[in-house]
Protein backbone atom coordinates (compact mmCIF):
# COMPACT_ATOMS: atom_id res chain seq x y z
CA UNK A 1 0.00 0.00 0.00
CA UNK A 2 1.36 3.41 -0.94
CA UNK A 3 1.73 6.26 0.78
CA UNK A 4 -1.49 8.02 -0.91
CA UNK A 5 -3.78 5.39 0.12
CA UNK A 6 -2.24 5.62 3.55
CA UNK A 7 -3.07 8.90 3.43
CA UNK A 8 -6.50 8.03 2.48
CA UNK A 9 -7.43 5.36 4.72
CA UNK A 10 -6.09 8.05 7.60
CA UNK A 11 -8.88 10.19 6.82
CA UNK A 12 -11.31 7.52 6.33
CA UNK A 13 -10.33 6.87 10.13
CA UNK A 14 -10.41 10.69 10.90
CA UNK A 15 -14.10 10.93 8.86
CA UNK A 16 -12.92 13.25 6.37
CA UNK A 17 -12.35 11.00 3.73
CA UNK A 18 -14.23 11.54 0.78
CA UNK A 19 -15.78 9.16 -0.96
CA UNK A 20 -13.80 10.00 -4.32
CA UNK A 21 -11.19 9.00 -1.92
CA UNK A 22 -12.55 5.83 -0.79
CA UNK A 23 -13.12 4.49 -4.36
CA UNK A 24 -9.83 5.28 -5.16
CA UNK A 25 -8.68 2.82 -2.85
CA UNK A 26 -10.81 0.21 -3.96
CA UNK A 27 -9.96 0.23 -7.12
CA UNK A 28 -6.19 0.45 -6.38
CA UNK A 29 -7.08 -2.90 -4.04
CA UNK A 30 -8.49 -4.35 -7.34
CA UNK A 31 -5.52 -3.42 -9.49
CA UNK A 32 -2.73 -4.29 -8.04
CA UNK A 33 -3.84 -8.05 -5.97
CA UNK A 34 -0.33 -9.40 -5.92
CA UNK A 35 1.69 -5.79 -4.38
CA UNK A 36 1.45 -7.46 -0.87
CA UNK A 37 0.38 -4.21 0.11
CA UNK A 38 -3.15 -4.11 -1.06
CA UNK A 39 -6.47 -4.14 1.39
CA UNK A 40 -6.57 -7.61 0.35
CA UNK A 41 -3.19 -8.39 1.55
CA UNK A 42 -4.01 -6.82 4.70
CA UNK A 43 -6.97 -9.75 5.37
CA UNK A 44 -4.18 -12.40 4.71
CA UNK A 45 -2.73 -10.39 7.90
CA UNK A 46 -5.08 -11.72 10.11
CA UNK A 47 -4.12 -15.34 10.26
CA UNK A 48 -1.02 -14.19 12.32
CA UNK A 49 -4.33 -13.10 15.22
CA UNK A 50 -5.54 -16.68 14.36
CA UNK A 51 -4.85 -17.82 17.62
CA UNK A 52 -6.62 -14.96 19.53
CA UNK A 53 -9.77 -15.97 17.98
CA UNK A 54 -8.89 -19.46 19.38
CA UNK A 55 -12.17 -20.99 20.00
CA UNK A 56 -14.80 -18.43 17.70
CA UNK A 57 -15.54 -19.49 14.34
CA UNK A 58 -13.71 -17.40 11.84
CA UNK A 59 -16.62 -17.32 9.76
CA UNK A 60 -15.82 -14.41 7.47
CA UNK A 61 -12.19 -14.86 6.74
CA UNK A 62 -13.37 -15.89 3.40
CA UNK A 63 -15.18 -12.15 3.22
CA UNK A 64 -13.75 -9.68 -0.05
CA UNK A 65 -13.91 -6.90 1.74
CA UNK A 66 -13.75 -4.46 -0.92
CA UNK A 67 -16.41 -6.20 -2.85
CA UNK A 68 -18.98 -5.17 -0.16
CA UNK A 69 -17.60 -1.94 0.32
CA UNK A 70 -18.12 -1.40 -3.49
CA UNK A 71 -21.46 -2.90 -3.42
CA UNK A 72 -22.32 -0.57 -0.34
CA UNK A 73 -20.54 2.50 -2.05
CA UNK A 74 -23.03 1.84 -4.88
CA UNK A 75 -25.53 1.70 -2.98
CA UNK A 76 -24.91 5.09 -1.66
CA UNK A 77 -24.48 6.57 -4.84
CA UNK A 78 -27.79 5.05 -6.10
CA UNK A 79 -29.13 6.93 -2.85
CA UNK A 80 -28.55 10.29 -4.26
CA UNK A 81 -30.83 9.48 -7.10
CA UNK A 82 -33.43 7.73 -6.61
CA UNK A 83 -36.15 6.97 -4.14
CA UNK A 84 -35.64 3.36 -4.10
CA UNK A 85 -31.87 4.08 -3.59
CA UNK A 86 -33.16 6.81 -0.61
CA UNK A 87 -34.25 3.03 1.15
CA UNK A 88 -31.33 1.68 0.25
CA UNK A 89 -29.02 4.41 1.68
CA UNK A 90 -29.32 3.12 5.78
CA UNK A 91 -28.88 -0.16 5.00
CA UNK A 92 -25.72 1.07 2.61
CA UNK A 93 -24.18 2.63 5.45
CA UNK A 94 -24.39 -0.30 7.43
CA UNK A 95 -23.53 -3.32 4.81
CA UNK A 96 -20.08 -0.65 4.53
CA UNK A 97 -19.91 -0.78 8.43
CA UNK A 98 -20.59 -4.40 8.45
CA UNK A 99 -18.22 -5.41 6.04
CA UNK A 100 -15.38 -3.33 6.97
CA UNK A 101 -15.73 -4.36 10.78
CA UNK A 102 -16.42 -7.98 9.86
CA UNK A 103 -12.42 -7.46 8.22
CA UNK A 104 -10.96 -6.00 11.04
CA UNK A 105 -11.74 -7.75 14.37
CA UNK A 106 -8.50 -8.26 15.66
CA UNK A 107 -6.91 -4.94 15.13
CA UNK A 108 -7.19 -3.80 18.86
CA UNK A 109 -5.95 -6.93 20.51
CA UNK A 110 -3.27 -7.39 18.30
CA UNK A 111 -1.40 -4.09 19.14
CA UNK A 112 -2.84 -4.68 23.23
CA UNK A 113 -0.35 -7.70 22.88
CA UNK A 114 2.32 -6.22 20.58
CA UNK A 115 2.36 -3.05 22.97
CA UNK A 116 2.74 -3.74 25.92
CA UNK A 117 3.32 -6.32 28.77
CA UNK A 118 0.31 -5.71 30.96
CA UNK A 119 -2.04 -7.32 29.02
CA UNK A 120 -3.68 -9.73 29.83
CA UNK A 121 -3.99 -11.85 26.42
CA UNK A 122 -5.28 -14.54 27.59
CA UNK A 123 -8.53 -13.33 27.77
CA UNK A 124 -9.63 -11.79 24.16
CA UNK A 125 -12.76 -9.82 25.02
CA UNK A 126 -15.40 -9.21 23.00
CA UNK A 127 -17.86 -6.88 22.29
CA UNK A 128 -20.69 -9.12 22.57
CA UNK A 129 -23.69 -6.59 23.07
CA UNK A 130 -25.24 -3.87 20.93
CA UNK A 131 -22.36 -1.30 19.92
CA UNK A 132 -22.33 1.85 17.15
CA UNK A 133 -21.25 -1.12 14.87
CA UNK A 134 -24.02 -3.40 16.02
CA UNK A 135 -24.83 -4.14 12.81
CA UNK A 136 -21.91 -6.72 13.15
CA UNK A 137 -24.05 -9.03 14.79
CA UNK A 138 -26.82 -8.57 12.58
CA UNK A 139 -24.82 -9.03 9.10
CA UNK A 140 -23.80 -12.45 10.31
CA UNK A 141 -20.40 -11.70 11.63
CA UNK A 142 -18.98 -13.10 14.94
CA UNK A 143 -18.79 -10.03 17.62
CA UNK A 144 -16.24 -8.22 17.04
CA UNK A 145 -13.65 -6.01 19.14
CA UNK A 146 -14.18 -1.96 18.68
CA UNK A 147 -10.83 -0.55 18.46
CA UNK A 148 -8.50 -1.47 21.71
CA UNK A 149 -11.73 -2.53 23.06
CA UNK A 150 -11.97 -4.51 25.93
CA UNK A 151 -15.55 -3.06 26.91
CA UNK A 152 -18.63 -2.26 24.91
CA UNK A 153 -19.28 0.77 23.49
CA UNK A 154 -22.41 2.34 23.60
CA UNK A 155 -24.61 2.90 21.30
CA UNK A 156 -25.38 6.81 20.88
CA UNK A 157 -28.29 8.66 20.36
CA UNK A 158 -27.76 11.48 18.92
CA UNK A 159 -28.53 13.93 22.27
CA UNK A 160 -26.22 11.55 24.16
CA UNK A 161 -23.25 12.26 21.48
CA UNK A 162 -24.02 16.15 21.49
CA UNK A 163 -23.99 16.07 25.17
CA UNK A 164 -20.92 14.46 24.93
CA UNK A 165 -19.03 16.84 22.06
CA UNK A 166 -20.01 19.37 24.78
CA UNK A 167 -18.47 18.10 27.68
CA UNK A 168 -15.10 17.04 25.76
CA UNK A 169 -14.98 20.98 25.15
CA UNK A 170 -15.90 21.98 28.81
CA UNK A 171 -12.83 19.08 29.67
CA UNK A 172 -10.40 20.87 27.50
CA UNK A 173 -10.98 24.44 28.42
CA UNK A 174 -10.50 22.85 32.31
CA UNK A 175 -7.40 20.78 30.79
CA UNK A 176 -5.80 22.18 27.96
CA UNK A 177 -3.33 24.50 30.73
CA UNK A 178 -2.24 21.19 32.95
CA UNK A 179 -1.57 19.41 29.19
CA UNK A 180 0.15 22.68 28.03
CA UNK A 181 2.11 22.83 31.52
CA UNK A 182 3.53 19.29 30.67
CA UNK A 183 3.76 20.04 27.42
CA UNK A 184 6.03 22.76 27.48
CA UNK A 185 8.33 20.84 29.74
CA UNK A 186 8.94 18.32 27.16
CA UNK A 187 8.74 20.20 23.94
CA UNK A 188 11.56 21.80 21.82
CA UNK A 189 9.51 25.06 21.95
CA UNK A 190 10.05 26.52 25.36
CA UNK A 191 6.51 27.63 26.71
CA UNK A 192 4.62 27.82 23.26
CA UNK A 193 2.62 24.90 23.92
CA UNK A 194 1.05 27.44 26.60
CA UNK A 195 -0.14 29.18 23.35
CA UNK A 196 -3.09 26.55 22.56
CA UNK A 197 -4.60 27.22 25.55
CA UNK A 198 -8.09 28.46 25.08
CA UNK A 199 -7.76 30.53 28.55
CA UNK A 200 -4.64 30.80 30.48
CA UNK A 201 -5.39 31.12 34.57
CA UNK A 202 -2.75 31.83 37.12
CA UNK B 1 -34.32 13.18 10.05
CA UNK B 2 -32.00 12.39 6.97
CA UNK B 3 -29.55 14.41 9.07
CA UNK B 4 -29.65 12.80 11.80
CA UNK B 5 -28.80 9.52 10.05
CA UNK B 6 -26.02 11.04 8.37
CA UNK B 7 -24.59 11.88 11.54
CA UNK B 8 -24.86 8.77 12.92
CA UNK B 9 -23.63 6.52 10.19
CA UNK B 10 -20.46 9.09 10.54
CA UNK B 11 -19.47 7.63 13.62
CA UNK B 12 -20.20 4.21 13.04
CA UNK B 13 -18.14 4.49 10.31
CA UNK B 14 -15.68 5.52 12.01
CA UNK B 15 -15.58 3.58 14.91
CA UNK B 16 -15.63 0.91 12.84
CA UNK B 17 -12.66 1.74 10.69
CA UNK B 18 -10.79 2.29 13.18
CA UNK B 19 -9.46 -1.16 13.82
CA UNK B 20 -9.35 -1.67 10.22
CA UNK B 21 -6.24 0.70 10.23
CA UNK B 22 -4.98 -0.53 13.21
CA UNK B 23 -4.14 -3.65 11.58
CA UNK B 24 -2.78 -2.01 8.34
CA UNK B 25 -0.59 0.31 10.81
CA UNK B 26 0.75 -2.78 11.67
CA UNK B 27 1.01 -4.70 8.92
CA UNK B 28 2.38 -1.49 7.55
CA UNK B 29 4.33 0.65 9.78
CA UNK B 30 6.04 -1.66 11.76
CA UNK B 31 10.13 -1.33 10.84
CA UNK B 32 13.24 -2.60 12.78
CA UNK B 33 14.97 -0.91 14.64
CA UNK B 34 17.69 -1.53 12.60
CA UNK B 35 16.77 0.96 9.76
CA UNK B 36 18.60 4.03 10.75
CA UNK B 37 19.23 5.65 7.35
CA UNK B 38 22.42 8.21 6.78
CA UNK B 39 19.09 10.97 5.83
CA UNK B 40 17.89 10.01 9.15
CA UNK B 41 21.22 10.11 11.17
CA UNK B 42 21.68 13.67 9.95
CA UNK B 43 17.95 14.46 10.59
CA UNK B 44 19.07 13.01 14.40
CA UNK B 45 21.69 15.35 14.41
CA UNK B 46 19.80 18.86 14.10
CA UNK B 47 17.17 17.70 16.05
CA UNK B 48 19.54 16.89 18.79
CA UNK B 49 21.08 20.63 18.01
CA UNK B 50 17.81 21.46 18.15
CA UNK B 51 16.85 20.20 21.43
CA UNK B 52 20.41 21.94 23.01
CA UNK B 53 19.09 25.83 21.76
CA UNK B 54 15.78 25.44 23.07
CA UNK B 55 17.34 25.09 26.14
CA UNK B 56 20.63 26.69 25.81
CA UNK B 57 20.12 30.46 23.81
CA UNK B 58 19.29 33.44 24.29
CA UNK B 59 16.76 34.81 22.26
CA UNK B 60 13.24 37.05 22.28
CA UNK B 61 10.66 37.86 19.62
CA UNK B 62 7.18 37.15 18.44
CA UNK B 63 5.34 34.40 17.40
CA UNK B 64 1.95 33.90 15.68
CA UNK B 65 -0.21 30.23 16.12
CA UNK B 66 -2.54 30.23 13.01
CA UNK B 67 -5.51 27.02 13.75
CA UNK B 68 -7.77 27.49 10.59
CA UNK B 69 -9.16 31.37 10.62
CA UNK B 70 -8.10 31.74 13.70
CA UNK B 71 -4.55 33.68 14.58
CA UNK B 72 -2.52 34.51 17.79
CA UNK B 73 0.30 36.20 18.89
CA UNK B 74 2.64 36.17 21.15
CA UNK B 75 5.93 37.47 22.62
CA UNK B 76 8.44 35.08 23.58
CA UNK B 77 11.92 35.38 25.41
CA UNK B 78 14.27 33.11 26.34
CA UNK B 79 17.31 33.85 28.60
CA UNK B 80 20.00 31.48 30.59
CA UNK B 81 21.82 33.00 33.44
CA UNK B 82 23.91 30.79 36.12
CA UNK B 83 22.62 28.21 34.85
CA UNK B 84 19.40 28.30 34.79
CA UNK B 85 16.86 29.94 32.03
CA UNK B 86 14.27 32.20 32.43
CA UNK B 87 11.09 32.21 29.81
CA UNK B 88 8.22 34.52 29.21
CA UNK B 89 5.38 34.06 26.63
CA UNK B 90 2.58 36.60 26.65
CA UNK B 91 -0.19 37.22 24.18
CA UNK B 92 -0.26 40.23 22.51
CA UNK B 93 -4.03 38.92 21.13
CA UNK B 94 -6.88 38.06 23.15
CA UNK B 95 -6.82 37.89 26.98
CA UNK B 96 -3.13 39.49 27.25
CA UNK B 97 -2.05 36.63 29.92
CA UNK B 98 1.66 35.75 30.72
CA UNK B 99 3.10 33.02 31.30
CA UNK B 100 6.64 32.64 33.08
CA UNK B 101 9.28 30.02 34.25
CA UNK B 102 11.70 31.56 35.79
CA UNK B 103 15.00 29.56 37.11
CA UNK B 104 14.45 26.04 35.71
CA UNK B 105 17.99 24.55 36.00
CA UNK B 106 19.85 23.83 32.99
CA UNK B 107 20.69 20.15 33.86
CA UNK B 108 16.86 19.54 34.79
CA UNK B 109 16.03 17.89 31.07
CA UNK B 110 12.70 16.35 30.71
CA UNK B 111 11.96 13.38 28.48
CA UNK B 112 10.86 14.86 25.92
CA UNK B 113 13.75 16.81 25.09
CA UNK B 114 15.97 13.57 26.06
CA UNK B 115 14.56 11.95 23.23
CA UNK B 116 15.42 14.09 20.82
CA UNK B 117 18.92 13.63 21.66
CA UNK B 118 21.23 11.58 20.00
CA UNK B 119 22.61 9.27 22.05
CA UNK B 120 25.87 6.91 19.81
CA UNK B 121 25.93 4.78 22.46
CA UNK B 122 22.83 3.29 22.07
CA UNK B 123 22.36 1.52 18.06
CA UNK B 124 18.79 2.30 18.09
CA UNK B 125 17.79 5.13 15.79
CA UNK B 126 15.70 6.81 18.67
CA UNK B 127 12.83 8.97 17.35
CA UNK B 128 13.91 8.15 14.08
CA UNK B 129 11.92 4.49 14.86
CA UNK B 130 9.03 6.66 15.11
CA UNK B 131 9.19 9.24 11.81
CA UNK B 132 11.01 9.31 8.64
CA UNK B 133 12.63 12.82 8.22
CA UNK B 134 13.84 14.48 5.08
CA UNK B 135 15.95 17.64 5.20
CA UNK B 136 15.58 20.05 2.47
CA UNK B 137 16.79 23.85 1.75
CA UNK B 138 14.32 26.46 3.51
CA UNK B 139 13.20 29.50 3.06
CA UNK B 140 13.48 32.46 5.49
CA UNK B 141 11.48 32.56 8.88
CA UNK B 142 11.71 35.66 10.83
CA UNK B 143 14.83 37.16 8.58
CA UNK B 144 16.30 33.92 9.24
CA UNK B 145 17.84 31.17 6.76
CA UNK B 146 16.60 28.02 7.92
CA UNK B 147 16.35 24.45 6.66
CA UNK B 148 13.44 22.19 6.16
CA UNK B 149 13.05 18.65 7.63
CA UNK B 150 9.98 16.89 6.37
CA UNK B 151 8.93 14.77 9.35
CA UNK B 152 6.25 11.95 8.70
CA UNK B 153 5.37 9.63 10.91
CA UNK B 154 6.35 5.55 9.97
CA UNK B 155 2.38 4.83 11.88
CA UNK B 156 -1.49 6.02 11.98
CA UNK B 157 -0.92 7.17 15.52
CA UNK B 158 0.67 10.52 15.41
CA UNK B 159 0.93 13.77 13.39
CA UNK B 160 3.31 15.10 10.27
CA UNK B 161 5.55 17.75 10.44
CA UNK B 162 7.06 20.33 8.79
CA UNK B 163 10.19 22.52 10.72
CA UNK B 164 12.08 25.09 9.85
CA UNK B 165 15.82 25.60 11.71
CA UNK B 166 17.83 28.24 12.06
CA UNK B 167 20.59 27.54 9.94
CA UNK B 168 22.93 28.67 12.53
CA UNK B 169 21.18 28.13 15.72
CA UNK B 170 19.33 24.90 15.31
CA UNK B 171 16.40 26.81 16.11
CA UNK B 172 12.98 25.86 15.90
CA UNK B 173 11.28 29.21 13.96
CA UNK B 174 8.35 27.15 12.26
CA UNK B 175 6.26 23.95 13.07
CA UNK B 176 3.46 22.99 10.45
CA UNK B 177 1.41 20.25 11.73
CA UNK B 178 -0.06 18.15 9.20
CA UNK B 179 -2.58 15.16 9.47
CA UNK B 180 -2.63 11.86 8.01
CA UNK B 181 -4.24 13.32 4.72
CA UNK B 182 -1.57 16.25 4.39
CA UNK B 183 -3.67 18.68 5.77
CA UNK B 184 -2.84 21.95 7.62
CA UNK B 185 -4.00 21.64 11.27
CA UNK B 186 -2.18 24.54 12.47
CA UNK B 187 1.16 26.60 11.80
CA UNK B 188 3.30 28.40 14.41
CA UNK B 189 6.41 30.49 13.36
CA UNK B 190 8.32 33.32 14.57
CA UNK B 191 7.58 36.76 12.44
CA UNK B 192 10.61 38.62 14.29
CA UNK B 193 13.47 37.36 16.23
CA UNK B 194 16.54 38.43 17.87
CA UNK B 195 19.73 36.74 19.60
CA UNK B 196 19.93 39.66 22.17
CA UNK B 197 19.34 38.69 25.89
CA UNK B 198 15.70 39.60 26.48
CA UNK B 199 14.81 43.72 27.23
CA UNK B 200 12.48 44.36 29.66
CA UNK B 201 8.67 43.28 28.62
CA UNK B 202 7.19 45.72 27.05
CA UNK B 203 3.45 43.76 26.77
CA UNK B 204 1.58 44.78 29.97
CA UNK B 205 -0.61 41.70 31.26
CA UNK B 206 -3.39 41.31 33.78
CA UNK B 207 -3.19 37.64 34.31
CA UNK B 208 0.13 35.99 35.37
CA UNK B 209 0.59 32.14 35.58
CA UNK B 210 3.73 30.67 37.46
CA UNK B 211 4.75 27.61 35.42
CA UNK B 212 6.12 24.64 37.26
CA UNK B 213 9.22 22.60 36.30
CA UNK B 214 8.29 19.54 38.36
CA UNK B 215 5.54 18.08 40.79
CA UNK B 216 2.07 18.48 40.08
CA UNK B 217 0.46 20.89 42.19
CA UNK B 218 -2.39 21.34 40.44
CA UNK B 219 -5.18 19.40 41.17
CA UNK B 220 -7.25 20.03 44.31
CA UNK B 221 -7.81 17.33 46.83
CA UNK B 222 -11.37 16.27 45.73
CA UNK B 223 -9.81 15.23 42.43
CA UNK B 224 -7.73 12.86 44.09
CA UNK B 225 -8.70 8.83 43.23
CA UNK B 226 -9.79 6.10 44.89
CA UNK B 227 -7.22 3.98 43.23
CA UNK B 228 -4.16 3.96 40.91
CA UNK B 229 -4.39 3.35 37.54
CA UNK B 230 -2.36 2.89 34.09
CA UNK B 231 -2.94 2.27 30.75
CA UNK B 232 -2.80 -0.92 29.32
CA UNK B 233 -1.40 0.90 25.72
CA UNK B 234 0.14 3.87 23.88
CA UNK B 235 1.54 3.87 20.69
CA UNK B 236 5.56 3.00 20.19
CA UNK B 237 7.75 5.82 21.38
CA UNK B 238 5.56 7.42 23.78
CA UNK B 239 7.16 7.64 27.28
CA UNK B 240 5.65 9.05 30.45
CA UNK B 241 7.00 12.55 31.41
CA UNK B 242 7.17 12.27 34.71
CA UNK B 243 7.91 9.22 37.72
CA UNK B 244 4.61 7.28 37.38
CA UNK B 245 2.21 8.43 40.32
CA UNK B 246 -0.61 5.97 40.42
CA UNK B 247 -3.20 7.78 41.95
CA UNK B 248 -2.88 11.43 40.11
CA UNK B 249 -5.52 12.36 38.06
CA UNK B 250 -2.78 13.54 35.40
CA UNK B 251 -0.94 11.22 33.03
CA UNK B 252 1.35 12.59 30.26
CA UNK B 253 2.64 10.70 27.38
CA UNK B 254 5.71 12.27 24.86
CA UNK B 255 7.33 10.99 21.74
CA UNK B 256 9.42 13.74 21.35
CA UNK B 257 7.48 15.36 19.14
CA UNK B 258 4.29 15.25 20.39
CA UNK B 259 2.13 14.99 23.48
CA UNK B 260 -0.84 14.13 24.84
CA UNK B 261 -2.27 13.86 28.87
CA UNK B 262 -4.68 11.33 30.23
CA UNK B 263 -7.24 12.83 32.99
CA UNK B 264 -9.36 10.45 34.77
CA UNK B 265 -12.21 11.28 36.97
CA UNK B 266 -14.47 9.97 39.15
CA UNK B 267 -18.25 10.43 39.01
CA UNK B 268 -20.39 10.26 41.66
CA UNK B 269 -23.05 8.80 39.76
CA UNK B 270 -24.20 6.76 36.73
CA UNK B 271 -23.97 8.74 33.55
CA UNK B 272 -25.31 7.36 29.93
CA UNK B 273 -21.95 6.03 28.67
CA UNK B 274 -20.86 7.10 25.49
CA UNK B 275 -17.69 9.68 23.60
CA UNK B 276 -17.34 13.13 22.47
CA UNK B 277 -14.49 15.39 20.94
CA UNK B 278 -13.78 18.52 19.65
CA UNK B 279 -10.73 19.47 17.20
CA UNK B 280 -8.85 22.56 17.53
CA UNK B 281 -5.99 22.66 15.44
CA UNK B 282 -3.59 19.84 15.86
CA UNK B 283 -5.12 19.71 19.34
CA UNK B 284 -7.35 16.63 19.71
CA UNK B 285 -9.32 16.31 22.75
CA UNK B 286 -11.34 13.29 23.57
CA UNK B 287 -13.80 12.36 26.43
CA UNK B 288 -15.32 9.16 27.00
CA UNK B 289 -17.36 8.00 30.14
CA UNK B 290 -17.96 4.52 31.27
CA UNK B 291 -17.72 2.06 33.86
CA UNK B 292 -14.03 0.97 35.26
CA UNK B 293 -14.95 -1.72 37.61
CA UNK B 294 -17.47 -0.61 39.40
CA UNK B 295 -17.06 3.18 39.29
CA UNK B 296 -18.54 5.10 36.74
CA UNK B 297 -15.84 7.73 35.55
CA UNK B 298 -15.13 10.27 32.75
CA UNK B 299 -11.27 9.76 30.55
CA UNK B 300 -10.61 12.67 28.83
CA UNK B 301 -7.05 12.65 26.52
CA UNK B 302 -5.63 15.53 25.88
CA UNK B 303 -3.13 16.20 23.24
CA UNK B 304 -1.39 16.60 19.65
CA UNK B 305 -2.48 13.42 18.45
CA UNK B 306 -5.06 12.18 15.88
CA UNK B 307 -8.68 11.14 17.24
CA UNK B 308 -8.29 7.45 17.04
CA UNK B 309 -4.72 7.30 18.94
CA UNK B 310 -7.05 9.44 21.89
CA UNK B 311 -10.05 6.66 21.76
CA UNK B 312 -7.73 3.96 21.86
CA UNK B 313 -5.24 5.31 24.50
CA UNK B 314 -8.92 5.98 26.61
CA UNK B 315 -9.92 2.99 25.71
CA UNK B 316 -7.11 1.28 27.33
CA UNK B 317 -7.61 3.26 30.95
CA UNK B 318 -7.34 0.23 33.82
CA UNK B 319 -7.50 0.83 37.81
CA UNK B 320 -4.03 -0.81 38.98
CA UNK B 321 -5.32 -3.22 42.28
Amino acid sequence: MNEKSREALSALLDDEASELEIRRLLSESEMEPGSGAGLRDTWARYSAVKQVLQGHELAYRELDVSAQVREALHHEAGGKKSAKGRFYRPLASLAVAASVAATVVMGGQQLVQLGSGEIDAGKPAFVSVATPVGVLESAGAVPVMASYGTRSVPVLSPLTRTAYDDLARRRQDMYMQLHAEQSALNSPQGLLPFARVPRITE
Amino acid sequence: MNLTLRKRYGIQNFLVLLPVLAVLVLGAGKVSAAACTEGDTAALKWLDKMAHSAREVDYQGVVTLQRGQDMKVMQVSHSVEDGSSRELLTELTGRGARVQRARHPLDCTHPGLQLLHVSPVDDSCGIAEQYRFEIAEGERVAGRKAITIRVKPRDLYRFGYVFSLDEATGLLLKVLTLNPAQRTLEVMQFAQLSYDAPSTVSAVADITHEAIHRGSPEFPDEAALISAWSLMWVPDGFTATEEPVGASPRKTYTDGLAAFSVFLETLDRDMPPGEGYVKQGGTTTYTRGMRLVDSPVLVTVIGEVPLSTARMVADSVRWVH
